[in-house]
């Protein structure tokens, strides 16, 4: 249905008419050098930290280094068009951008501009970029979980609602992968998530968008993009972006995911601005500040109490917490985790997913090193049943890690220790997961039961999965009432732990697999 | 690096304390005028640039130059210049004088950019309210731009007040 053109002059019209004329009055700069993205701008002397200025042809900049005769500005885009001699305006606001409900399904860039080709992006809120994060009295202590689907993490490195977890690995160790399966398994549990790309290849991207399309998870996604090509400044930004959009419903009472992937591009964008602004450069060549820019972003990702959540709504929420999990990602080199950024980053987050080549390519996956991995959270972020099968689990692979060498021998052992290996061996088959299928609480309560009550242990290990498969597809046709109110209620009161035992008991005496 | 103003700035900052105590604010304007137009000449130019020239010929010729246009504190003044290699910034102390005595005497320099030429009336009644809205006595300069297409421009150092028709089309534009 098009409009028709009397409408539109109509509309035209309006906006004329409730336009509002006024003489505007701004201060003014001349552009004195432009290299590589950076404006070195002359005059402005009313200029704020990291306001917004505004270039000829709606080009926008970020006012980064005040000094006193310039302004040394980050231009947000392209830059070529702009000379020496160009006048340079003060907007008077400091970098802001749109946040709201309907940014949830669209992909936007580091400024909130929409570039998925869906049309405009209807929101009446804007938030700066840089806030803030809650004070110490704001927040309350982690204890619901975020259920990311899958098997090694989620029972023996769980992650809460309101924790900084992260992800950390060589390229091609599966860091994405956690978190798109994270982002597919947070449907219809009224977890709003956001994936910011930084520096990362379009393609990349848009297959990361088209998996979340077919998974049917992208109405309660916000895709916010700043790729490889994309200038240095926009990649810095984009995790704030990110972020602000996150806190919008953080500061509403409700609860949000948000994947920073991936950090370290962030810091190599921010070092590139650093160096061209003649900051000096540090450790790597990174200037100064770089723990700052990591710290005050993950900083942000909290848990705040019902109180400051009635706060900020005027009180129009009342007892109900918000929450912003943030699960940033850190690509190592060589596995090397003591190199700069991955410490400094390690040291602010609240425990780390290690993700190793090894384990990765000898079948692993996700390749989880679960003794090197952590989080600091634990079982207070757990559910009941996954925290009780959860522990077993834990202990049986860190027994089988302490006699993994030993497996060789496997005949020339006495009965316990080879008991230890074979059932470690098994453990760590079941902890597979196929990728984009994350699962339910129910489902990982049965596998973790049948592996800690010895059912697999009479199996060969190359017939675990396919063990695990079938009984799963059993649970969900004959049992799933039951796999219903584990779902519901996530616990393992002794009614459950019997109910299972049957299901699995009746389940082998089928021998349907 | 440094812009030139920043360095400019501690120079003639004691230059203008020099010029309030002993009150000779305007000689002291004078002689920073000409000592920058004397800079920005050619050869001049050329020779402050040569490493060559040692700074006794420097100071001696350019006091030549300068003669009865210098006071003694303005001579002292040049010597010191050339002791610290920053003739080149004369032009820029000469800036930052006149705007330091502009403040001191509480006035601003105001351009005013019009599409049409005002009469006399109108330039008046402009100098009363800039002078409201910026609290400050106003030395108005007017020129004329047509590219405005009508209303007017006016610009106070950094500050720009912009009431002209091309200003309000381009918000305009803008909202649309």
């Amino acid at each position: 249905m098009q409009l028709n053109p009397s409408e539109i002059s109509d509309l035209i019209k309006k906006k004329i008419e409730n336009f509002d004329v006024n003489v505007e009055s701004h201060t003014e700069g001349t552009v004195v050098s432009v290299t590589d993205g950076i404006v070195r701008v002359h005059g402005l002397s009313e200029a704020m930290q990291g306001e917004m200025l505004e270039f000829p042809e709606n080009t926008y900049g970020m006012a980064l280094n005040l000094e006193r005769d310039s302004v040394g500005v980050v231009v947000l885009g392209a830059y070529q068009h702009i000379t020496e001699g160009d006048t340079v305006k003060c907007t008077g606001k400091i970098l802001e951008v749109p946040v709201g409900e309907a940014l949830l399904g669209r992909v936007v860039d580091a400024l909130g501009n929409p570039i998925d080709g869906k049309g405009a992006v209807e929101t009446t809120e804007t938030s700066p970029v840089e806030k803030i994060a809650p004070g110490v009295i704001a927040r309350q202590s982690v204890d619901q979980p975020v259920q990311l689907g899958l098997k090694s993490i989620d029972s023996m490195i769980p992650v809460g609602r309101g924790q900084r977890e992260l992800i950390i690995g060589d390229r091609q160790t599966g860091k994405t992968a956690i978190a798109v399966d994270a982002i597919i398994n947070q449907k219809g549990t009224g977890v709003k998530c956001i994936y910011v790309a930084i520096g990362q290849k379009r393609s990349s991207i848009a297959n990361v968008v088209r998996k979340l399309e077919e998974h049917d998870a992208m109405a309660h996604t916000i895709i916010v993009s700043a790729s490889a090509s994309e200038s240095a400044a926009l990649q810095f930004i984009a995790p704030y972006t990110g972020c602000s959009m996150g806190e919008y419903f953080r500061d509403k009472g409700e609860d949000a995911l948000i994947i920073y992937d991936d950090l370290t591009k962030q810091a190599w964008a921010y070092r590139q601005m650093s160096l061209l602004l003649r900051r000096p450069p540090g450790r790597e060549a990174y200037p100064g500040d770089v723990f700052y820019i990591h710290s005050r972003l993950l900083e942000r990702a909290s848990r705040i109490n019902a109180d400051e959540v009635e706060k900020l709504t005027g009180g129009k929420v009342k007892g109900k917490t918000g929450s912003l999990t943030a699960l940033p990602i850190i690509e190592t080199q060589g596995g090397d985790v003591s190199a700069f950024v991955p410490t400094n980053v390690i040291s602010i987050t609240d425990g780390q997913i290690f993700l190793e080549s090894d384990l990765f390519n000898s079948g692993i996956r996700a390749g989880v090193n679960a003794g090197l991995s952590v989080s600091r959270v634990g079982g207070a972020a757990q559910t009941k049943i996954i925290k009780k099968l959860g522990g077993g689990i834990r202990l049986d692979l860190a027994q089988y890690r302490e006699l993994a060498a030993f497996a060789q021998f496997a005949s020339d052992l006495d009965e316990s220790t080879r008991k230890q290996i074979e059932r470690g061996q098994r453990v760590t088959e079941l902890m597979k997961q196929d990728q984009y299928s994350p699962m339910s609480i129910a489902e990982m309560g049965v596998s973790l039961h049948a592996a800690n009550e010895g059912f697999l242990d009479e199996l060969e290990v190359s017939k675990v999965r396919d063990f695990e498969a079938a009984l799963q597809s059993y649970m969900k046709s004959e049992q799933a009432d039951l796999m219903q109110k584990i779902n519901d209620t996530g616990d393992y009161s002794d009614e459950i732990k019997k109910g299972i035992q049957s299901a699995i008991e009746a389940f082998i005496k089928t021998s349907s697999w | 690096m440094s812009e030139l103003p920043t360095l400019a700035r501690p120079y003639a900052e004691a230059v203008f304390k020099t010029a309030v105590e002993s009150k000779s604010t305007k000689e002291w304007s004078g002689m920073l005028e000409f000592l920058s137009v004397v800079m920005q000449d050619k050869e001049i130019a050329a020779i402050i640039a040569n490493p060559r020239v040692s700074q006794e010929k420097m100071t001696q010729l350019l006091l030549d130059i300068c003669q009865d246009q210098l006071s003694k504190e303005g001579e002292n003044f040049l010597k010191l210049l050339v002791q610290n290699d920053r003739l080149i910034l004369a032009p820029q102390i000469a800036e930052l004088y006149e705007s330091y005595k502009a403040d001191f005497e509480g006035y601003v320099d105001v351009d005013v950019i019009s599409a049409y030429a005002l009469s006399k009336d109108e330039q008046n009644k402009f100098a009363k309210t800039l002078e409201k809205q910026l609290d400050k006595k106003v030395h108005i300069t007017t020129s004329i731009d047509k590219t405005l297409i009508g209303g007017f421009l006016a610009k106070a150092g950094d500050r720009v007040i912009d009431g002209s028709i091309r200003g309000q089309l381009q918000q305009l534009a803008k909202k649309l």
